[in-house]
């Protein structure tokens, strides 16, 4: 199966307009689950759109295998129908003319292929993917996760190298949308395919992907496993769309905020070099609370809150925390004993300070400085 | 393609703080563009209608400054000059009265009370049928639209089969004959031109005024009501602004229509020299004043186009107000009590008067040799199917004559061919300005298939006469000839072949299609698998609509036909000049049911609404 390597791709619509996309570096190894994540308009479908030719580029060049397939100053154009890819779109597109049964079949009888296999390959897929008593009807007799499971269908049938998928799973409701995830797995492993995934759902992205890519305004943020993304996020856009409740921040030098405030003195007073530094990020399963100060972990960042709001999520809850300047929003998987107007201690590892400079971007010396405090 | 060395290229690439060159950029954009036909289509296609729609446009438009055949001696000046001698004539000479100012009068007038009548018949009639509980409301939703659904002349014919005094030589109409002579007002001219095209749009007023009160959202008057408005207040404040849009739109195309209706002023006008802007030009044209002909044309067009214009700005306006109505939309029915026997009683009548009342009138008068003598011996089938009948000319029933059935075949023929071309050209264009990459070619297409709607039919064929009436480069003398017919018909109809080509591929989307194409398939495959297979139906549509207008419409033939080329609509007329009344209201009647039921037919088959397929 074939790498995909996009670089120094750009897509304008017009000469004046903003890039949809601008010079994109990305490459998406053999056999990858690979995760375009990003708030819409971020430029990940027209990504998904440029690596299967559907939409052409304004600049920079693409790569499949070793075969260049789109390139704008080499003047090299290979059209969707000779890449040999599969995509599933957002609406699924399943031709409505044509019995599910003849939708699966369209790109094996476009290759020519001998009958006999024609209706075994046919059959094996409508059987792995649970359509095969649907071969009859038409695609609107059809639910829409069934729909759905048709449109995966086709493009496996011609067994391509790369399965591309447009948000294929945003309409359908929370059950389906579950199994269908399970499937896309399952499917993963057992065609051995590369996929290339666009969603604007975190979920989705965390539970299935090898690798995330994180996208906003056209351009890459930050590409690595689920947990470099979490864990590690590389800027504070990439810190703040992924999670949720979303990751608390503090602004250093934000004029109101008295928690800013004490997070900079706090920094400042261990680690000098991090004084003035830009903001820090705390996720909010970070942040720990105890009724009374005694009770914080020495060493940790703390401060004191009033509880203005405790929400059951099942299972867990969230609290939120205000102060005169600033709110915090903090989860915890045990019941807490607290009413809400209370005042709490909340405090945080320093472990779990993500510090960003004034530009956004992470410190990287504050990760090494913070965590080996945490080993001594 | 030697992708080696490409590859070895492009590994000294890319230094992407510069950008592609021009050259780059333009060689990588012809490659994409070559991929596929569109383009090349789309430049042809465009083509081909600068040649039919705007060559002929510009040419009439040249006509009227330009020194005419014939003119020369009179002009002092050669043939093809310039002159303003034309546009003198036309709008400050002293006959100009006659040629101009008067029919343009005669257009306002006539149009103004039209679009009056109708909008009060139309939006009390579209109020009872979609938000009311009116008897029979589904039936009158289909039934109050017929009038439109037949050639508005019709209603000239039944209306001279009643109403034709002594003015007039041949046989008598029914009233004259009772013994009781209609003074020449309501038989002639000014007040039944009114009626007649207020009856005949009153469609219009329903399917526009009534759709958009359909989407109107009760909940939009629940709220008002509940915070505290007044029923009078509701209707003032919320529903009246909300359908402003749909009023004036309906009332600007019944003015474009009525500014290109030739029919109807043609036969109550021209006993009592009755003119509209139409009829004028038609006799410029019949009395070879290419130059006068020229400028009225000209003038129509202009009207024609600025009405349309301003129509194009109430649409959009209204397109800011169909968010207003966006889902969980309701349509709650009021309850009309004590009334709902008399309103159904208007509707009943309105109905027989713009459709049982004219039918039934003209199909008794071909069956009677003496008008409103309801006496048994009166009756007969002659005028159908007779045989040796005491005549000077067509001395069998109209079944019988050849010349029937050679200007039956004609139009199927001519009108067909158009219809199919057209239709064919539609969805092409269609597809080319949904999926060019060259955005000025789909905006360019997309207008000039437009172009011919602001253009009244009878400008247009005047148009068509002023550039084929002679030889022009390879192009022979066409007039006289099927071609002018089938080229003016074609051109005449593109703006609903290609409104509904656009908007049939803009429903479908471009998702089929590329899902096609990940899965291998190339053009030619995806045109022929996909797109017209899945358009069947508004490809059927694009064909059928055009067809039935086509098969009714009488401004273009009436000015392009000669004898030969006679069609349904030009053959009654030519009985109606020589007073076979009979005859001429028989051919009527076949033209009326081929177009219903040719408009049923086309809804049966595709399920599209008649609304639809309005304006064509």
């Amino acid at each position: 199966m074939p790498s995909i390597n996009l670089s120094g791709a750009q897509k304008n619509y017009g000469v004046n307009s903003a890039n949809a996309v601008s010079n994109l570096d990305l490459e998406i190894r053999d056999g990858e689950f690979m995760c375009l994540l990003g708030p819409s308009g971020c430029g990940k479908t027209t990504t998904l759109r440029m690596i299967a030719g559907l939409e052409n580029l304004s600049d920079g060049e693409i790569r499949i295998g070793e075969r260049l397939v789109d390139s704008v100053r080499s003047g090299v154009f290979i059209p969707p129908e000779k890449r040999e890819m599969g995509l599933v779109f957002q609406s699924y597109a399943l031709w409505p003319h044509l019995t599910i049964e003849r939708n699966t079949d369209f790109g094996l009888r476009l290759r020519k292929l001998p009958r006999a296999e024609r209706e075994a390959r046919v059959e094996k897929v409508m059987q792995a993917l649970d359509i095969a008593k649907y071969r009859d009807r038409y695609p609107s007799q059809l639910s829409g996760g069934q729909q759905q499971r048709v449109a995966l269908a086709r493009m496996l049938a011609v067994n391509p190298g790369v399965l591309l998928l447009d948000e294929p799973l945003s309409n359908l409701d929370a059950r389906l949308r579950l199994e269908m995830r399970a499937e896309l797995k399952r499917i993963h492993k057992e065609f051995k395919t590369t996929i290339v995934f666009v969603t604007h759902d975190q979920w989705e992205a965390m539970t299935l992907a090898t690798t995330i890519a994180v996208m906003n305004e056209g351009t890459l943020q930050q590409m690595g496993t689920p947990n470099d993304i979490y864990d590690r996020p590389a800027n504070r856009f990439v810190a703040e769309f992924v999670g949720s409740p979303p990751i608390n921040i503090l602004t250093f030098g934000a004029p109101n905020s008295q928690t800013a405030r004490a997070v900079e003195a706090y920094l400042g007073e261990r680690y000098p070099s991090l004084r003035g530094i830009g903001s820090i990020g705390i996720r909010p399963e970070a942040i720990g609370y105890a009724a009374n100060a005694t009770d914080v972990p020495p060493g940790s960042f703390a401060g004191e809150m009033t509880v203005t709001g405790v929400l059951p999520t099942g299972g867990s809850w969230i609290l939120e925390l205000r102060n005169d300047s600033d709110t915090l929003f903090l989860t915890t998987n045990a019941l807490p004993r607290i009413e809400t107007g209370s005042s709490v201690s909340f405090f945080a590892p320093p472990e779990a300070l993500h510090v960003f400079d004034r530009n956004g971007q992470r410190v990287l010396e504050a990760d090494a400085l913070l965590r080996r405090n945490t080993l001594n | 393609m030697a992708l080696v060395s490409e590859t070895a290229k492009a590994a000294t690439l890319p230094d992407a703080a510069t950008a592609p060159t021009a050259w780059q950029r333009w060689r990588y954009r012809t490659k994409v563009a070559s991929r596929e036909p569109t383009t090349l289509i789309g430049v042809l296609t465009a083509l081909l209608f600068t040649y039919l729609i705007v060559v002929p446009i510009i040419s009439i438009v040249l006509d009227s400054v330009r020194v005419q055949f014939g003119h020369e001696r009179r002009l002092g000046k050669d043939f093809g000059e310039l002159t303003l001698y034309y546009l003198d004539r036309a709008f400050l000479s002293p006959v100009s009265v006659d040629l101009f100012w008067r029919p343009l009068f005669n257009t306002l007038s006539v149009a103004l009370g039209a679009i009056s009548l109708s909008l009060i018949i139309g939006t009390v009639l579209a109020w009872l049928i979609s938000r009311t509980d009116m008897f029979g409301r589904r039936w009158f939703a289909t039934a109050l639209i017929v009038p439109y659904m037949l050639p508005a002349w019709t209603f000239a014919l039944a209306w001279t089969t009643l109403f034709k005094n002594r003015t007039v030589g041949g046989q008598p109409g029914w009233f004259e004959a009772m013994g009781l002579t209609p003074p020449d007002w309501v038989a002639y001219g000014r007040f039944p031109i009114i009626v007649i095209l207020a009856l005949h749009y009153t469609p219009f007023v329903i399917l526009l005024f009534g759709s958009a009160l359909r989407r109107f959202d009760s909940q939009l008057e629940d709220s008002a009501r509940i915070l505290g408005a007044k029923r009078y207040q509701v209707a003032l404040q919320i529903i009246l602004p909300l359908m402003r849009p749909a009023l004036l739109s309906s009332m600007v195309l019944i003015f474009a229509k009525c500014l290109g209706e030739f029919g109807v002023p043609y036969v109550l006008g021209l006993p009592v020299k009755f003119e509209v802007l139409s009829t004028s030009l038609f006799r410029s044209i019949a009395s070879r004043q290419t130059g006068v002909a020229g400028v009225v044309a000209a003038s129509i067009m202009l009207i024609g186009i600025i009405t349309l214009m301003i129509d194009a700005r109430l649409v959009r306006e209204a397109r800011r107000f169909v968010t207003v109505g966006s889902k969980g939309s309701m349509n709650r029915q009021s309850r009309l009590g004590k009334y709902r026997l008399p309103a159904t009683g208007f509707a009943t009548l309105i109905f027989v008067m713009s459709v049982g009342l004219p039918l039934l009138t003209l199909f008794l008068s071909t069956i009677m040799k003496l008008p409103a003598q309801f006496t048994l011996d009166n009756f007969t089938l002659d005028y159908w199917i007779g045989r040796d009948l005491h005549t000077v000319a067509l001395q069998t029933g109209v079944l019988l004559s050849p010349d029937l059935w050679a200007a039956a075949k004609n139009t199927l023929m001519i009108v067909g061919l158009a219809s199919l071309t057209s239709g064919i050209l539609g969805l092409l264009v269609g597809y080319v300005v949904i999926r060019t990459p060259v955005k000025a070619l789909s905006v360019y297409l997309r207008q000039v298939t437009f172009l011919p709607y602001l253009v009244p039919g009878i400008a247009f064929a005047a148009a068509y006469l002023s550039l084929f009436a002679v030889p022009r480069g390879p192009m022979p003398a066409l007039y006289g000839t099927v071609t002018i017919l089938v080229l003016a018909l074609i051109a005449d109809q593109m703006p609903y072949a290609s409104r509904a080509g656009i908007s049939a591929m803009t429903q479908l989307g471009k998702d089929p299609e590329e899902a096609a194409q990940i899965a291998g398939a190339g053009w030619l495959r995806r045109m022929f698998l996909i797109v017209i297979p899945i358009q069947k139906g508004s490809l059927v549509t694009g064909v059928l609509l055009p067809f039935i207008s086509g098969i009714k419409g009488l401004s273009l033939f009436v000015i392009l036909a000669v004898p030969s080329t006679d069609v349904l609509t030009t053959y009654s007329l030519r009985l109606v000049d020589y007073h076979y009344t009979q005859a001429a209201n028989a051919v009527v009647l076949i033209i009326a049911a081929i177009a219903y039921l040719g408009t049923l037919a086309a809804q049966k088959l595709t399920k599209t609404n008649l609304a639809e397929g309005l304006g064509s």
